[in-house]
């Protein structure tokens, strides 16, 4: 944990983001966006003459000293709120975030929940003996017999 | 028909068989029929001629298949345009292997590719199965012979291939010239490979929920059909990106559409699948779990197709869409809630054997990698549909693209790097922590280690630095484990290194053939985070022009124009110079192609480990005017090399044998406390 804290720090110490030209910003928003033009890609991705014309107006307008935000806002008025690569994380857009951590979080639970109920129930045997088969058990003593000629370290006990 | 095949101008050598292939189909269809009768008859009548009756059917069935893929195939070689579908995936100008990839151009050839892989392997499956007489491959086999029918019927009636046109076209209407690609002749069949093949794993463990007979021998019997499928879909992912990235010219392999969505749920359920099947195969637990993740893998992959060929979401990998789409919901509605009601009303048959011993344990390593993996199917299958499920309650259409899943499955992704690090190092049944924090210290020292280097170094993109710092943990993880089981060995028998690690490979291939596969999603995830530090840059060109991207000068040195039957290639000439020396020429070009009156680019690539220099040319004008648009894409190539790790590991796992039969509980006794190997 401790390293993993170290590390951590790291990040937070040296990660500063860089400064971004017109251009960067233009590339930047069009990985945001949706192209009116192609079917299901982004502007950014998408091949088409009328992709490239709106990239290039999109790269105008932040070298003019546009916002992200007013680009985007302009961009909504033009062509709808589906332009946007990804809904709003408010209205009826937040469940389209929320949902996926909320299965993830229930998953979690449930499979923390099942492994600590069979595991606590394991330990509340106490002492029971764990029943092996003949082969298990012969395999078992067959991987001892490999580790026990190797040094002490490799032997997890 | 003989008028309208002599109009079509066959050149083949064998003529054009196009007529023979709808009887071949309708007979295919009967031979179906007959072999879902007979298998389930000799399931439910313990009837073992009935059976192996049936099981003949099934491979009459595939023979019908096949003769039918072949006609359509000498109707495409013979440019035999009396077929509406040759006529419009193909034209007389389309020669050489391109003709193959036609046939799955559009919904009907795909379909047909569909059927012929499926009935195919539902015949190597029943026939070389072991113990083919027993109910579990008679309901197997009335199970395949059932999703055969569905196939066939869609063949039949809304999606004929065979379908003749009125009036006979002098030429067809060209293949798209995307589909002209190497990668088009092999990335389809193999995505379909993959589809297709979770058919044998989920007929059989349908055929296991009929039968009652839950242990693991319908898992030990499709082992391989799984890995087989798994392989190739996850091959013909990494070449759809391999095909993207070099075809469609916009510097990237993954757009997170809904096509390749589609192909990535059933990976990763799939994915899940076959680690969850270890703790069956050696605890005897998770069966209930393990039958719902091969029944919802199957479901997706068929729902993929659903959603990509009805054209309720759109994709630029869609080449065809027909009213096929409207036919799956209700096969995807049997399926689903048939398979559900099976699985609970068994649930008595599928409890654990065995129970977790602790909570640090490498079951409970599993089982976090199942959650994670079907959380992220989840996540994948949400963001796709949401857009549909949005409009369906508000009226409004929202977009779903790259920020979203990006944002939403890259912590999943990292989690799950991690864990392939983690899982090694922890024994099955219990771990004491100390023990842990032990043999974990040295891969978490070089992952921490290669975060500082980097952060040193100038790095400054957080989730670069944690995918490459967890991806490094990881590797050292894996390292780690050959070079202990390599050093046992060579301590033991006094072999060298590379017999050590050798035997330590042979010994074990399936232990170390998954490591293998996972030490190539690493060098894939290495791949991956390039993206943080791609730079790309698009200029106006005159010939002699110069622009710069990153560390590279590109100047427009020259320009070509040239003709061919099929497209009219314009073509640019870049010098490449990096700290004024000249490294390279590329040659990217600008085609027109004449039968699809489509203009396409081909992008040009210099390739290192270190970083692609990508160019595609997006106009090209008269006065030989071009906009070059370059990208610097880092360490891409890592990509491609962890793909082919990855394809190694993928052969070592399909070569171990078949795992044996745990036995039942004998009365040997030990106490908890001996277990400690791993």
């Amino acid at each position: 944990m401790r390293m993993v804290a170290c590390a951590l720090l790291v990040l937070a110490v040296t990660a500063a983001p860089a400064t971004a030209g017109p251009a960067d910003v233009a590339i930047d928003i069009s990985n945001q966006i949706m192209s009116p033009f192609c079917d299901g890609v982004t502007l950014h991705d998408c091949p088409s003459q009328e992709a490239l014309d709106l990239r290039a107006k999109i790269q105008r307008w932040a070298s003019a000293g546009w916002s992200r935000e007013r680009i985007y806002e302009r961009l909504e008025a033009e062509f709808g709120a589906g332009i946007r690569a990804a809904p709003p994380a408010r209205g009826a857009g937040t469940l389209a975030w929320v949902l996926p951590g909320l299965a993830l979080l229930a998953g979690a639970g449930a499979a923390y929940s099942f492994a600590r109920r069979w595991a606590v129930g394991s330990a509340d045997a106490g002492t029971t003996p764990v029943v092996m088969s003949p082969r298990e058990r012969a395999r078992i003593d067959a991987d001892l017999e490999a580790l026990r000629g190797d040094t002490q370290s490799e032997v997890r006990t | 028909m003989p008028l309208q095949v002599q109009d079509s101008g066959l050149t083949g050598p064998l003529g054009s068989l196009g007529s023979l292939g709808r009887p071949a189909l309708l007979a295919a269809l009967a031979f179906a029929l007959i072999g879902l009768t007979l298998c389930a008859l000799g399931a439910a009548r313990d009837r073992r001629d009935l059976a192996a009756a049936g099981i003949r059917a099934v491979v009459a069935t595939a023979a019908f298949v096949a003769f039918a893929t072949f006609c359509l195939l000498t109707a495409f070689f013979a440019h035999d345009f009396s077929l509406d579908y040759v006529a419009s995936y193909s034209s007389r100008s389309l020669t050489g292997p391109y003709t193959l990839t036609a046939l799955w151009g559009g919904v009907e050839g795909s379909l047909l590719l569909w059927t012929f892989l499926l009935t195919v392997f539902a015949a190597i499956a029943l026939t070389r199965a072991p113990a083919r007489r027993s109910a579990l491959v008679a309901w197997a086999g009335a199970v395949l012979c059932g999703i055969s029918i569905f196939f066939l019927v869609l063949l039949a009636v809304p999606a004929n291939p065979f379908a003749a046109l009125a009036s006979v076209p002098a030429d067809g209407q060209g293949l798209n010239p995307l589909l002209q690609s190497p990668g088009m002749l092999i990335h389809p069949p193999l995505l379909y490979t993959g589809f297709v093949g979770f058919s044998i794993p989920f007929a059989f463990c349908i055929a296991a929920l009929i039968t009652r007979r839950l242990d693991d021998s319908w898992l030990r019997a499709t082992r391989r059909w799984t890995l087989f499928a798994w392989s190739a879909l996850s091959v013909g992912i990494v070449l759809g990106g391999a095909w993207a990235y070099t075809e469609l010219g916009w510097g990237g392999y993954w757009a997170w559409d809904p096509v390749e969505n589609a192909s990535f749920m059933p990976w990763l359920t799939a994915t899940a699948f076959l680690h969850s099947v270890v703790i069956q195969e050696k605890r005897r637990m998770l069966k209930v779990w393990n039958v719902s993740l091969i029944l919802l893998t199957y479901v997706l992959a068929v729902f993929g197709t659903f959603l990509t060929r009805s054209g309720i979401l759109s994709s630029i990998h869609t080449f065809a869409e027909g009213d096929t789409g409207k036919w799956f919901l209700p096969y995807l509605a049997v399926m689903l809630l048939g398979g559900l009601v099976l699985i609970g009303s068994r649930l008595d048959s599928l409890r654990s054997e065995n129970r977790f011993d602790s909570l640090l344990s490498r079951e409970s390593a599993f089982l976090a990698n199942n959650v994670l993996f079907v959380a992220a199917g989840f996540a994948v299958l949400w963001g796709t549909v949401y857009p549909i499920v949005n409009e369906a309650f508000s009226g409004v259409r929202l977009s779903v693209g790259p920020p979203f899943f990006n944002r939403v499955f890259a912590p999943i992704g990292l989690a799950l790097v991690a864990l392939a690090g983690i899982g090694p190092l922890i024994s099955w049944r219990r771990m004491s922590k100390g023990t842990f924090a032990r043999v974990a210290r040295p891969p978490a020292l070089a992952g921490v280690a290669a975060v500082i280097v980097l952060a040193a170094g100038g790095v400054r993109s957080i989730g670069a630095l944690l995918a490459l710092g967890i991806s490094v943990f990881t590797a050292a993880a894996i390292v780690g484990e050959f070079a202990r089981g390599s050093r046992v060995h060579r301590r033991r028998e006094g072999s060298t290194w590379p017999e050590s690690l050798r035997r330590t490979l042979t010994r074990n291939r399936r232990r170390y053939g998954g490591y293998i596969v996972h030490l190539g999603i690493v060098l894939m995830v290495i791949g991956f985070s390039g993206n943080a530090f791609k730079v790309e840059r698009s200029a106006e060109l005159a010939p002699n022009e110069s622009m710069t991207v990153g560390a590279y000068s590109l100047t427009y040195v020259d320009h070509s124009s040239a003709s061919t039957p099929e497209k009219e290639i314009n073509e640019a000439v870049i010098a490449v110079s990096r700290g004024g020396e000249r490294i390279a020429t590329l040659r990217p070009q600008r085609n027109f192609h004449i039968a699809q009156r489509q203009t396409q680019s081909e992008v040009a690539i210099r390739t290192t480990p270190a970083e692609d220099l990508y160019l595609v040319v997006t106009s090209f004008d008269a006065d030989a005017t071009i906009v070059l648009r370059s990208f610097v894409n880092p360490l891409t190539w890592w990509i491609w090399a962890g793909a082919a790790v990855m394809l190694a590991g993928m052969a070592v796992l399909l070569w171990a044998p078949a795992p044996q039969a745990v036995p039942g509980p004998a009365p040997v006794r030990v106490r908890r406390t001996e277990v400690a190997t791993r």
